[in-house]
C-alpha cells in the first residue's frame, strides 16, 4: 500500500513538473467563460474560432455568452465590481481608457506594445493602449468614415450617372438631390444621401475638421476644442447640404428610418455607413433585391485624413485564474493572420491587421475593403475620453442634428458642443 | 397536552402568552427583513453624497471613497446652478416630467369622468362590455402600448398620419420632429401623452364607476322630481358626493405620471433631442449606461421629494375629508 | 325607470316630454361610449391586423389598412426561432408573478391581521414605519438595491429579482383596514375551543378576506406581469429574463421588420391579457367593496 502511495505522489509530481506554471499543454481541464456583445456575424466568427481552438487543445474549453449592445455596458459595470465577469471579454477598444482599472495588461512575452503598433494598424490598435500599456488586441478596423451603400437601380432609374464619378463632396449632394423621392403629401418618401444618423453624423464631423487642417482636441489631450473655424466651416456646409433638400432630418435620423433600416428597405438612394452594416442589412433584410454596391466618399478638402474608433478585440479580466490560456486563445484567434482572416470573413469587418486587410481573401469576398486599402493608412485613433458613448451620441449627434433640423444655430450648436464636452473631463 | 391543561393555562391570563409567542413570530422576522430594507434607504441617502461609478474600484466601505469620492453637495449644487451637460438634461427633465404630470392631470379627468358617468348611466345590458373593452389597455405591458404607438406614429407608414392625409391635412412626424409644438409643448411630448392616456383612462374609469355607484339612487331621483335637469343633478348631487374619490384619483395620477418610465423609454427613449425625458428616464441613463450613480441617486432624491410632497399634500387633504 | 316615468307623468304633465331627450340622450350616451370604444380597440386592431402582413408591406408608403394576402409567416418564424423560447419566458414570468403575489398576500393578510387584532408595544411606531415605507417611492432604493444584489451575485437571478418585493406596506393597510371590521368575539370563540393563534389566522381570517385578497392578487399579479424597469435592471441574460424585456429585446434586434415585431408583440401580450379579463371582475368589486379610502 505505502508503495503504491509512494509512486503515486512521485508521478504526481513529476507530472506537474512537467506541466510546467502555465503551459497550455498542461493536461488540466480549463474553462474560460468568453462574453461578446450581440452580432450574429459576429460570433459566428467566434464560434468557428473557439471550435479550432478546442480542437488543438482539448483540455480547454470555451463557453461563449453574448448580450446585446444596449446592455453590454450595464453587464459589465455590473459583474465587474462583484468580479464575476467573464475570463475573455470582448471590448469596443475606445471603452478601454474607462475600464482599464478591471483589465488585465497584456503580458510582455506575449507581445509587447512596440511589436502590437507594427502589427496592426493605427486606429484599431490605439485604443487598447491606456498610459502605455496594452489591454487587448483588436479585430477590426472600425471605419465609420466614408463609406455609403449606393443603390444603383435607383440611381438608373433617375438617370444619374452609375458609377458614380464624384471629385468632391458637392458632386455627391447634387446627385442627392436628383435621388429625392417625395409622396403626395410632400412628405420625402425616398431620402437622395442619408447620412443624419449618429455616426455617419458624427464621424464626417471630425473628419471634415481634420480635413480642413485643424483639431477636436488641445495640445495635451486634456481637453476639446470644437469651437474652431475648421469645425464651423465643416458644419455649415452639412447644414447646408441638409437644406439643399436631399435628405429630410425631422424623419430620417437616428431613431426614425436609420440608414441600414432605410437603405435596405428602399428609403435611401446613398446610405452612409460602416461596412459593417452590409452582413447586418442583408441578413434583416433579405427581401432586398435592388442592386447596390459599397463605394468611398471624396474627401471634403484635401488628404482623405479621418478619425476612426478603436473597433472590437479581445480583452483579459485580472480575475481570471486562467489568464495564460485566455492571452494564448486571443493571439491565437487575433494575431495569427489565418485566423484574423477568417474571423474577418465571417464578421464582414474590415481587417485590423494590414497584412489581412490586403490579402487576396479579402479582395475577392469584401471588395469594398479593398478598395478602403488606400484610405485605412490615414485613419486616426479617435483618442481616449472619458466617455466615449456620451461624447459621441449625447452630445455631438443630437446638437448637429438639432442644427440640421434648424432648431439651433450652427454657432450655438458649436458653443454647446464645445461646453458640453469639455464638462465630461471634470 | 390534554385539551384542558391548554384551556387552563390559556384562561389563567396564560391568553398573551400564546399571543405574545404569535406576534414575536411575525415581527422578529419582519424586522430582520425591514433592515435589509432600512440599509437599502440608508445607501441610497449616503450614495447622494459621493460621485460614485461602478467602472471604479472606489474606497474599502461598499467602494465609497478612494476614487469615489464624497463631494457632499455638490451633486445638488451642480444640478440647479451647474452648466454641465448632465445638469442641463437634469433640469430638463424635471421641467418636462412637471409638463408631462400637469398635462396628463386634467386631460385624464376629462376623459374618464364623463365617460364613468355615461357609462353609468346606460343600461345594465353592455355595461359590463364597455368597462372590459375599456380596461384592455391597462391590462396590457407598457411596452406593448409602446411598440403600437411607436407603429401608429411612424411618419410614412403609420395609420395616424394615413388618418390624417385621408382628411387631407399634412402629415406630421410625430415622433421626430422638434420645431412642431402646440401650446408650448412639443408635439413628441403630446404624442406620447396621448399614448399613456390611452392606456390609463380604463383604470381611472373603474374606480369612478365604482365611486359613482355609491351614490344613492334616492337622492338623484329625489333631484330629478324637484325638477332639477341632468347637469344640475351631477354637479350639485354627484359630484360632492365623490369628492373623495376624486382627490385620491388626482393624486394617484399624479404620482404615476411623476414616476412614468416604461412607455417613454421604449417609444422615445428622450427624443427628439431632449424633449421627452422625464426625470425617471435620466435617473437610469445616469445610473445604468453612464454610471454615475452618485449623480443618479442625487436626482432620485429630488423625484421623492416630488413624491413625497404630493403624497403628503393628499395625506392632510383626505384627513381633512374624512373629518368632513 | 318605470318608477320615475310613472311619477313624472303623474306629477306633472310637463314631464313627459322630458321621456324624450331622455331616450336622445341615451342614445347620444351610447354613441360617445362607441367611439370611445373604437378609439381604445383601434391600436389593438392595428397590432393584429399588422402582424398578418409582411415586413415589406407594413412599411408601404400609403399604408394598407387590410393586409392584402394575409399570413401567419410571422408567428412561424417566431416559433421556429431558436433565440425565442416563449414557453420559457412565459415560465419565468409566472414565476415572478405568482412568487410575488404569494408572498406579498400572505405577509400583508398576516401582518395587517396582526396590527389590527393585537395589542403590543411597539405596535404605534412600527405601524407608522410601514406607512412611512409606503410612500417612499421603490425607485429610490432601486439603485442601492441593486448594488447589494451585485454584491451578493444575485443580478440574472429571478430569486434577486423578487427577494425585495415580499412585503408591500400598502398591501398591509388595506388588508388591517379589513381585519378591523372582523368581529373579536369569532376569535376568542376559536381561542376558548382551543386553537391556537395560528389556525385562527388559516382557518378563520384568511377565509373572510376573500374579497380584498382577491383584489390585491389580481392588482399585483397584473403589476408583476407587466413590471420593467426593476427586471431590466436585474435580469441582463437573455435565458432569465420575463416577457416585457424581452419584447424590447426582440424589437430592438428587428429593426425594420415591423410585422415580425407585431406579430412578437400579440403573442406576448394578448395571452394574459385575455386571462386578465376574466378576473378583471374582481378589480372592479375590489375597489367597490374598499370603499376606495
Amino acid at each position: 500500500m505505502k508503495k503504491i502511495l509512494f509512486v503515486l505522489v512521485m508521478a504526481s509530481m513529476l507530472l506537474a513538473a512537467c506541466g510546467g506554471s502555465g503551459q497550455v499543454s498542461s493536461n488540466e481541464k480549463v474553462t474560460l467563460r468568453f462574453w461578446t456583445h450581440t452580432n450574429n456575424a459576429f460570433n459566428a466568427g467566434y464560434d468557428a474560432l473557439i471550435t479550432a481552438y478546442q480542437t488543438e487543445h482539448p483540455n480547454v474549453t470555451i463557453t461563449r455568452e453574448s448580450f446585446e449592445y444596449d446592455l453590454y455596458l450595464q453587464t459589465l459595470q455590473t459583474a465587474m465590481p462583484a468580479g464575476e465577469e467573464a475570463d475573455i471579454i470582448q471590448l469596443f477598444g475606445t471603452w478601454t481608457s474607462q475600464y482599464f482599472e478591471r483589465l488585465a495588461p497584456v503580458p510582455a512575452e506575449v507581445m509587447s506594445v512596440e511589436k502590437a503598433k507594427e502589427l496592426f494598424y493605427a486606429a484599431p490598435v490605439g485604443g487598447f493602449i491606456v498610459n502605455g500599456a496594452l489591454y487587448g488586441f483588436p479585430q477590426e478596423f472600425n471605419c465609420e468614415y466614408g463609406g455609403v451603400l449606393v443603390n444603383k437601380t435607383m440611381f438608373l432609374a433617375a438617370g444619374v450617372t452609375y458609377p458614380p464619378q464624384w471629385k468632391t463632396m458637392d458632386d455627391v449632394v447634387a446627385d442627392g438631390r436628383k435621388l429625392v423621392q417625395k409622396d403626395a403629401s410632400g412628405m420625402m418618401s425616398v431620402a437622395g444621401f442619408h447620412f443624419t444618423s449618429a455616426d455617419p453624423i458624427a464621424f464626417s464631423f471630425l473628419a471634415g475638421i481634420k480635413q480642413r487642417g485643424g483639431d477636436y482636441w488641445n495640445t495635451d489631450h486634456t481637453g476639446f476644442t470644437f469651437n474652431t473655424p475648421q469645425a464651423k466651416a465643416q458644419l455649415e456646409w452639412m447644414v447646408n447640404a441638409v437644406q439643399s433638400g436631399i435628405i429630410d432630418p425631422m424623419i430620417f435620423n437616428d431613431a426614425t428610418n436609420p440608414v441600414i433600416d432605410a437603405f435596405f428597405t428602399n428609403k435611401a438612394a446613398i446610405g452612409y455607413i460602416g461596412a459593417w452594416a452590409i452582413a447586418e442589412g442583408k441578413t434583416n433584410f433579405p427581401d432586398f433585391t435592388d442592386e447596390w454596391d459599397y463605394i468611398y466618399l471624396p474627401p471634403i478638402q484635401g488628404k482623405p485624413v479621418f478619425v476612426a474608433d478603436s473597433g472590437w478585440g479581445l480583452t483579459v479580466s485580472p480575475n481570471s485564474k486562467n489568464q495564460n490560456v485566455a492571452w494564448d486563445f486571443i493571439k491565437f484567434a487575433t494575431t495569427d493572420p489565418k485566423n484574423a482572416l477568417s474571423w474577418n470573413l465571417a464578421s464582414g469587418t474590415i481587417p485590423a491587421m494590414p497584412e489581412v486587410a490586403k490579402s487576396a481573401e479579402i479582395a475577392a469576398q469584401e471588395p469594398w475593403v479593398a478598395k478602403a486599402l488606400d484610405i485605412l493608412p490615414d485613419g486616426e485613433y479617435l483618442g481616449n475620453m472619458p466617455d466615449r458613448d456620451l461624447v459621441m451620441y449625447e452630445i455631438i449627434y443630437p446638437r448637429i442634428l438639432e442644427a440640421m433640423q434648424g432648431v439651433s444655430s450652427v454657432n450655438d450648436a458649436l458653443a454647446t458642443i464645445d461646453t458640453e464636452a469639455n464638462s465630461t473631463f471634470k | 397536552m390534554n385539551l384542558r391543561r391548554k384551556k387552563e393555562k390559556r384562561s389563567k391570563g396564560g391568553l398573551t402568552i400564546a399571543k405574545r409567542r404569535f406576534v414575536l413570530g411575525i415581527t422578529i422576522p419582519l424586522l430582520l427583513y425591514e433592515s435589509l430594507g432600512i440599509f437599502v434607504i440608508g445607501w441610497a441617502f449616503v450614495l447622494m453624497f459621493y460621485k460614485y461609478s461602478s467602472g471604479r474600484l472606489g474606497g474599502p466601505i461598499l467602494g465609497l471613497g478612494g476614487t469615489n469620492p464624497f463631494v457632499g453637495i455638490d451633486n445638488f449644487i451642480e444640478m440647479f446652478s451647474g452648466k454641465s451637460v448632465e445638469a442641463n438634461l437634469f433640469r430638463v427633465s424635471l421641467k418636462n416630467t412637471l409638463i408631462f404630470a400637469l398635462a396628463v392631470l386634467p386631460l385624464n379627468l376629462m376623459i374618464t369622468l364623463p365617460l364613468a358617468y355615461l357609462l353609468e348611466s346606460i343600461g345594465e345590458r353592455f355595461k359590463a362590455f364597455y368597462r372590459t373593452i375599456y380596461f384592455l389597455p391597462v391590462l396590457t405591458s407598457s411596452v406593448g402600448v409602446a411598440l403600437i404607438w411607436l407603429s401608429m406614429y411612424d411618419p410614412q407608414a403609420g395609420w395616424i398620419n394615413a388618418i390624417i392625409r385621408l382628411f387631407g391635412g399634412t402629415p406630421v412626424s410625430w415622433l421626430s420632429d422638434p420645431r412642431a409644438g402646440f401650446a408650448g409643448v412639443s408635439v413628441a411630448m403630446w404624442a406620447v401623452i396621448l399614448a399613456y392616456l390611452w392606456q390609463d383612462y380604463g383604470y381611472n374609469m373603474v374606480i369612478f364607476i365604482a365611486a359613482l355607484q355609491c351614490v344613492p339612487q334616492e337622492l338623484k331621483d329625489t333631484a330629478m322630481i324637484d325638477g332639477a335637469n341632468r347637469w344640475q343633478t351631477f354637479t350639485k348631487i354627484t359630484v360632492p358626493l365623490i369628492r373623495p374619490t376624486m382627490l385620491f384619483v388626482c393624486v394617484m395620477t399624479m404620482l404615476s405620471s411623476f414616476q412614468v418610465f416604461d412607455i417613454i423609454q421604449v417609444m422615445t427613449n428622450g427624443d427628439p433631442g431632449n424633449q421627452t425625458q422625464v426625470l425617471m428616464l435620466d435617473i437610469y441613463k445616469n445610473a445604468f449606461r453612464y454610471q454615475q450613480l452618485g449623480w443618479a441617486a442625487a436626482e432620485s432624491f429630488i423625484l421623492f421629494l416630488l413624491v413625497m410632497g404630493v403624497t403628503i399634500f393628499q395625506m392632510r387633504l383626505l384627513r381633512t375629508e374624512w373629518e368632513y | 325607470m318605470a318608477t320615475r316615468a310613472v311619477s313624472n307623468s303623474s306629477l306633472n304633465p310637463v314631464r313627459k316630454i322630458h321621456q324624450s331627450p331622455f331616450f336622445e340622450s341615451r342614445l347620444f350616451f351610447y354613441l360617445a361610449l362607441t367611439i370611445g370604444l373604437v378609439f381604445t380597440l383601434l391600436p389593438f386592431l392595428m397590432m393584429i391586423i399588422s402582424s398578418l402582413k409582411t415586413n415589406t408591406e407594413v412599411l408601404r408608403v400609403p399604408p394598407t389598412f387590410l393586409p392584402k394576402n394575409p399570413t401567419f409567416s410571422n408567428y412561424i418564424t417566431i416559433f421556429n426561432d431558436p433565440k425565442l423560447p416563449l414557453l420559457r419566458f412565459y415560465a419565468n414570468s409566472a414565476f415572478v408573478a405568482v412568487f410575488n403575489v404569494t408572498a406579498t398576500l400572505f405577509t400583508s393578510a398576516l401582518i395587517g391581521y396582526m396590527f389590527a387584532k393585537y395589542q403590543f408595544p411597539g405596535k404605534r411606531i412600527l405601524f407608522g414605519w410601514f406607512l412611512t415605507l409606503m410612500m417612499i417611492p421603490s425607485h429610490i432604493t432601486m439603485i442601492p438595491s441593486y448594488l447589494i444584489l451585485a454584491k451578493l451575485g444575485l443580478i440574472n437571478s429571478l430569486w434577486g429579482l423578487v427577494i425585495f418585493s415580499a412585503v408591500d406596506a400598502f398591501g398591509i393597510f388595506m388588508l388591517r383596514q379589513f381585519c378591523e371590521t372582523l368581529p373579536n368575539e369569532l376569535l376568542d370563540a376559536a381561542r376558548i375551543d382551543g386553537a391556537s393563534e395560528w389556525q385562527i389566522f388559516i382557518r378563520i381570517v384568511l377565509p373572510q378576506l376573500s374579497a380584498p385578497l382577491a383584489t390585491l392578487g389580481i392588482l399585483g399579479f397584473m403589476g408583476n406581469w407587466n413590471a420593467y424597469l426593476w427586471p431590466m435592471i436585474v435580469l441582463q441574460k437573455v435565458e432569465v429574463r420575463t416577457l416585457p424585456i424581452i419584447l424590447t429585446w426582440y424589437n430592438s434586434t428587428h429593426t425594420g421588420q415591423g410585422a415580425l415585431v407585431m406579430a412578437a408583440t400579440v403573442l406576448i401580450t394578448l395571452p394574459i391579457l385575455l386571462v386578465l379579463v376574466y378576473f378583471q371582475r374582481w378589480i372592479v368589486k375590489g375597489f367597490v367593496t374598499t370603499g376606495l379610502k
